[in-house]
C-alpha cells in the first residue's frame, strides 16, 4: 500500500498544472484570437439551421448576384442562384464535422498503434512500425484520392479516407513518447504492483502523452478540413452536401468572371485552418512546462 | 517622364499601324493554305478507345474522324460529298444503293483499301455491334462486291436513312485484314487505329495526349496541311480556358470552357468562338428514368417528375442559355421529323404532387415520399449542375435524390450494362434523321446489352419497336415522318426518358487557325483542311 503513495502524489502534482492551463492559454494573444475565431465558426455551424432554415442547395435568388448587391443575400449568390452565405454557414457544419470525425478516427488508430508499439516493443513494435512505414511511403493525399475514387465519394468515404491516411505521424509521435515513459519509474512501479498492461497504458502512460496528442489533434482537424476541401475541389466530394471545398470547386469555373463565388468559401477555409493552427500553437506553449517557467 | 510618355505613344501608334496592316493583309487576298505546323487541340474527357465503329462517344469521334475516312462527308448544309466513295447511286425502286469507291486508296499500313473492307465492316460491325447502325442498316439483306471498287447494298425495303449516316463517324470502315477473325471489341487496333485518313496514329500516352501525324500518302492530294495534331487531355475547365487564352492550345470543341467564360474569350483578338460544325449532331439532353425501379415503373411518377422540372431554368440558368428547352426527343433542328404536338409536362409542382399522391406515394412525416439516386454523365460541371438542379427540384415535391459521381467507364457500365441506377442523365446526338440517333434510346433490343449510349431507361414497348421497324423500311419520306411522329407521341406519353434541352455546343480556336470548320459533321470529321496562317501576328 505504501508503494502506491508516491503514485498518488504524482497525480496530484499534475493537477495544479492542469488548472493553470486555461489561464496560460488566455495569456497568449494568438491563442485567444484562434479561440475567438473557432468559437465564431462553431457558432455558425450551430446556428446554421436557425439563421438559414432552408436547404443551402436551394436555388433561391437570381444567379450571379455580387456580395452586397442584394441585402437578402449579403454574400451574393452563385451560378445556380444559391445563397452563398447559407452555404458558408451549412458548410461550416460539414467541414467541422468531417474534420472532427476524421481526426477522431486517426487519433484512435494513431494512438492505439503508437501506444501498443511503444509499450510492448519487440515483435509488436516491428510489425506495427512496418505497417506505419508502409502508409508513410504513400503520399497521404494521393492515397485519400484513391480510396474515395474506388469507394465512390460520399461523406462517410471521405471521412474514412482522411482518417485512414493521416494517422502514421501521430503513431510515431505517440510511440516515441511511450518508449520514453516505458522505462520511467512510474511505469516500472506499476508493473511491480501487478497492474494489467491495459490499465497501465490507459491510466498511467496515455495521460502523460496527452499534451503532444492534443496539440497535434488541433492541427489534424485543420489539415482534415483542408484535405476534404481539396477532394471536393477535385470533384471527389459528396455531391449531396455543401462543404466549403465543394463551393470553391463549383466556383472555380467562373473564377475569371465572378471570382467571389470561390473566394468567399475560400476565406472561410482560411479562417478555420488559421484558427485551429493558432489554437494548436497556443496549446503547445501552454502545455510545455519549460515554456511556462520562463 | 515626357520622353517616356512620348515613347509609349510612338509605340502605340506603331503597333496600331502593324495591326491595321495585319487586318488588311488578312482580308485583302483570299490566302492559299500554308503547310506545316503542329496543332494542339483538347480532347475532353479522355476517350476510352479511338475507334468510332465500336464506340460512338463524342471524344472518340473527335479524334477518330482524323484517322478514318467516311464513304462521304457532309457539307455545312448536310449534303453528302464524295470521300472514300467517289459517287453513289440509289436504284429507282430504292431497293439497292451502289457506292463506287475511290481507287488507289491505301490503309496506313500500306494495304490497299477495297470493297471487301466495306462489306466486312458492314456485316460484322455496323449491323451487329454499332450502337446506332443496327437501325440504319437493318434493311440491308446482302452486300455485293462485283469488283474491288464497287459495293452494292441490297435492301429488303427502301432505307432512306442510310445516306444520312455514312461519314467516318456514322459508318467507319475498318481494315478487314487487321480485324477479320479477331475479337472485334478487344482488338488492339481499337487503341492504335489504322485508317485511311489524313492523319496517321502515332502514340497515345494515357492521361496525357494522343498524337497524330500527317499522312504523306493521303488520297486527297495536297492535304492535310498540318504536320501533326496533338490532342491533349485537360480535365479542368478553367485550365482549358487558360491554355486557350495563352495559345498553348489552338482548338477545343464541345463547349470546352466554362459557359460563363465563353463571352469573355470571344472578345479576345487571338481567339474565335465557332458554333458551326455541330449541324450533323442535333444534340439533346435528357434524364433516363429506370422503368424497372419500383417507383419509376409507374407512369404517374414519371410524369410527376417531368412536371417538377423547370426546363426553362435548366436551359437558362444551369446551361447559361447555351441550350433551349426540349419539347420532344426529336429536336426541332430535324425539321419535319419534329412533332411539337406531343404531350407537354409544364412546370407545375402542384400537379406533380397530385400525381404522386394519386400513385399512392404520400409524403411521410418527414415530408419525404421516397428516395431515388441520380447518376450524371461525367462530362463536366454542366452535367453535375443539372444533377444538382434535379435533386432540388424533386426535393420540392417530396422525392429525396442522392447524387452519385463516377468516371465514364463506370457510368456506362452502371446505366447500360448493370442497370443499377434510378435516374441518369446523358446527351445523345439525334443526327439528321431520327432513325439514326433517336430510336436507339427507345428500342427494346438494347436494354441491358452494355452498349453505351442506347436505351438506358429499360423501356420495352412492342408497339414502339414495331413502329421503329416500320420506319426503317418506308420508301416515302412523308410516311417515315408520320411514323416518327407516332413514335414521339407514344414515348412522350409513356415518358421513359424526359427530354430536357437541345444543347448548343461551341468550339474555341486560335484566330490564326483557318478552315477549321468546313463540314457540317466537322466535329466528328477530319481536320484535313485546317491550316495555320503564319503571317498573322499571333
Amino acid at each position: 500500500m505504501s508503494l502506491a503513495e508516491p503514485l498518488a502524489a504524482a497525480a496530484t502534482a499534475q493537477r495544479p498544472a492542469r488548472r493553470g492551463l486555461s489561464a496560460r492559454l488566455l495569456r497568449k494573444p494568438s491563442a485567444v484570437a484562434g479561440l475567438v475565431l473557432l468559437s465564431a465558426i462553431l457558432a455558425m455551424a450551430a446556428l446554421a439551421d436557425v439563421v438559414y432554415p432552408l436547404d443551402p442547395l436551394d436555388m433561391v435568388g437570381t444567379p450571379f448576384l455580387w456580395p452586397g448587391a442584394d441585402p437578402d443575400f449579403p454574400l451574393g449568390t452563385d451560378m445556380m442562384g444559391r445563397d452563398i452565405a447559407s452555404g458558408v454557414f451549412h458548410g461550416a457544419r460539414v467541414s467541422l464535422l468531417i474534420g472532427a470525425v476524421a481526426t477522431l478516427m486517426s487519433l484512435v488508430i494513431g494512438v492505439g498503434v503508437g501506444a501498443v508499439a511503444g509499450f510492448f516493443r519487440g515483435r509488436a513494435d516491428h510489425l506495427l512500425m512496418h505497417v506505419t512505414e508502409l502508409f508513410q511511403t504513400i503520399p497521404p493525399f494521393l492515397f485519400a484520392i484513391v480510396i474515395v475514387a474506388i469507394l465512390q465519394p460520399t461523406m462517410t468515404t471521405v471521412v474514412v479516407a482522411i482518417g485512414l491516411t493521416s494517422w502514421p505521424s501521430l503513431a510515431r509521435l505517440v510511440r516515441a513518447e511511450v518508449l520514453r515513459l516505458r522505462d520511467g519509474e512510474m511505469v516500472q512501479a506499476s508493473i511491480v504492483l501487478g497492474l494489467s498492461d491495459a490499465r497501465i497504458i490507459l491510466t498511467h502512460v496515455l495521460p502523460n502523452v496527452m499534451a503532444p496528442i492534443v496539440v497535434s489533434a488541433s492541427i489534424m482537424v485543420a489539415s482534415a478540413i483542408l484535405t476534404e476541401s481539396s477532394l471536393a475541389f477535385l470533384g471527389l466530394g459528396d455531391p449531396n452536401i455543401v462543404s466549403w471545398g465543394s463551393m470553391v470547386g463549383a466556383g472555380r469555373e467562373v473564377l475569371r468572371t465572378d471570382w467571389y463565388v470561390a473566394t468567399v468559401p475560400g476565406l472561410a477555409i482560411v479562417a478555420a485552418v488559421l484558427a485551429l493552427n493558432l489554437l494548436g500553437d497556443g496549446l503547445n506553449d501552454a502545455l510545455d512546462p519549460r515554456q511556462n517557467r520562463r | 517622364m515626357t520622353s517616356n510618355a512620348s515613347r509609349s505613344l510612338l509605340l502605340r501608334v506603331a503597333s496600331l499601324a502593324v495591326g491595321v496592316t495585319a487586318l488588311f493583309g488578312g482580308t485583302a487576298f483570299a490566302q492559299a493554305p500554308q503547310n506545316g505546323g503542329t496543332l494542339t487541340a483538347i480532347v475532353q474527357p479522355e476517350p476510352v478507345t479511338l475507334t468510332s465503329a465500336i464506340n460512338t462517344a463524342a471524344p472518340t469521334g473527335f479524334i477518330s474522324g482524323n484517322v478514318f475516312d467516311g464513304l462521304v462527308d457532309y457539307d455545312l448544309n448536310l449534303n453528302p460529298k464524295p470521300a472514300l466513295a467517289e459517287r453513289w447511286e440509289v436504284a429507282p425502286d430504292g431497293l439497292s444503293i451502289t457506292f463506287f469507291l475511290r481507287r488507289g486508296v491505301t490503309w496506313h499500313d500500306g494495304h490497299p483499301f477495297t470493297s471487301a473492307d466495306v462489306k466486312w465492316t458492314l456485316e460484322n460491325v455496323w449491323k451487329t455491334i454499332h450502337p446506332r447502325n443496327q437501325a440504319t442498316f437493318g434493311r440491308v439483306t446482302q452486300v455485293e462486291t462485283p469488283d474491288d471498287h464497287t459495293v452494292v447494298l441490297r435492301l429488303s425495303e427502301p432505307s432512306l436513312a442510310i445516306l444520312s449516316s455514312v461519314n467516318s463517324n456514322g459508318a467507319q470502315v475498318l481494315p478487314k485484314h487487321l480485324y477479320a477473325g479477331t475479337d472485334i471489341l478487344n482488338n488492339p487496333h481499337n487503341l492504335k487505329p489504322v485508317g485511311t485518313g489524313a492523319f496517321v496514329f502515332k502514340e497515345w500516352s494515357k492521361g496525357n495526349h494522343v498524337i497524330l501525324e500527317r499522312n504523306p500518302n493521303y488520297w486527297d492530294k495536297g492535304k492535310p496541311h498540318l504536320d501533326r495534331i496533338v490532342f491533349k487531355v485537360i480535365p479542368d475547365a478553367a485550365a482549358r480556358a487558360a491554355a486557350l487564352e495563352k495559345g498553348d492550345v489552338q482548338y477545343a470543341v464541345f463547349s470546352p470552357v466554362p459557359l460563363k467564360d465563353a463571352e469573355r474569350l470571344a472578345k479576345l483578338p487571338n481567339l474565335k468562338i465557332e458554333t458551326r460544325g455541330y449541324e450533323w449532331l442535333s444534340p439533346w439532353l435528357f434524364f433516363d428514368l429506370n422503368v424497372d425501379n419500383p417507383y419509376l415503373k409507374d407512369v404517374r411518377v414519371r410524369r410527376a417528375i417531368a412536371h417538377a422540372i423547370d426546363r426553362k431554368a435548366i436551359s437558362n440558368i444551369v446551361w447559361y442559355g447555351f441550350a433551349k428547352p426540349a419539347i420532344s426527343p426529336v429536336p426541332t433542328t430535324l425539321g419535319a421529323f419534329h412533332d411539337a404536338t406531343v404531350p407537354q409536362y409544364e412546370f407545375d409542382t402542384k400537379k406533380a404532387e397530385a400525381l404522386l399522391d394519386e400513385a399512392g406515394y404520400k409524403r411521410g412525416p418527414d415530408g419525404v415520399r421516397f428516395a431515388l439516386t441520380h447518376d450524371f454523365i461525367p462530362y463536366g460541371d454542366d452535367y453535375k449542375r443539372t444533377g444538382e438542379y434535379l435533386k432540388q427540384a424533386l426535393k420540392r415535391v417530396g422525392i429525396e435524390v442522392t447524387i452519385r459521381s463516377q468516371d465514364t467507364a463506370a457510368f456506362t457500365k452502371r446505366v447500360y450494362g448493370d442497370r443499377d441506377f434510378d435516374i441518369s442523365s446523358a446527351w445523345f446526338a439525334a443526327f439528321s434523321d431520327p432513325q439514326v440517333g433517336v430510336t436507339r434510346a427507345y428500342w427494346s433490343g438494347w436494354v441491358g446489352k452494355n452498349t453505351p449510349w442506347t436505351n438506358g431507361s429499360g423501356y420495352r414497348n412492342p408497339e414502339v419497336d414495331a413502329l421503329i421497324a416500320q420506319a426503317q423500311g418506308q420508301a416515302r419520306q412523308e410516311d417515315r415522318i408520320a411514323t416518327f411522329k407516332k413514335i414521339q407521341q407514344i414515348v412522350q406519353t409513356d415518358l421513359p426518358s424526359i427530354p430536357l434541352a437541345e444543347l448548343k455546343f461551341f468550339s474555341v480556336h486560335a484566330a490564326n487557325l483557318k478552315d477549321v470548320v468546313t463540314h457540317g459533321d466537322q466535329i466528328y470529321g477530319s481536320l484535313k483542311d485546317a491550316w495555320f496562317d503564319k503571317t498573322a501576328s499571333n
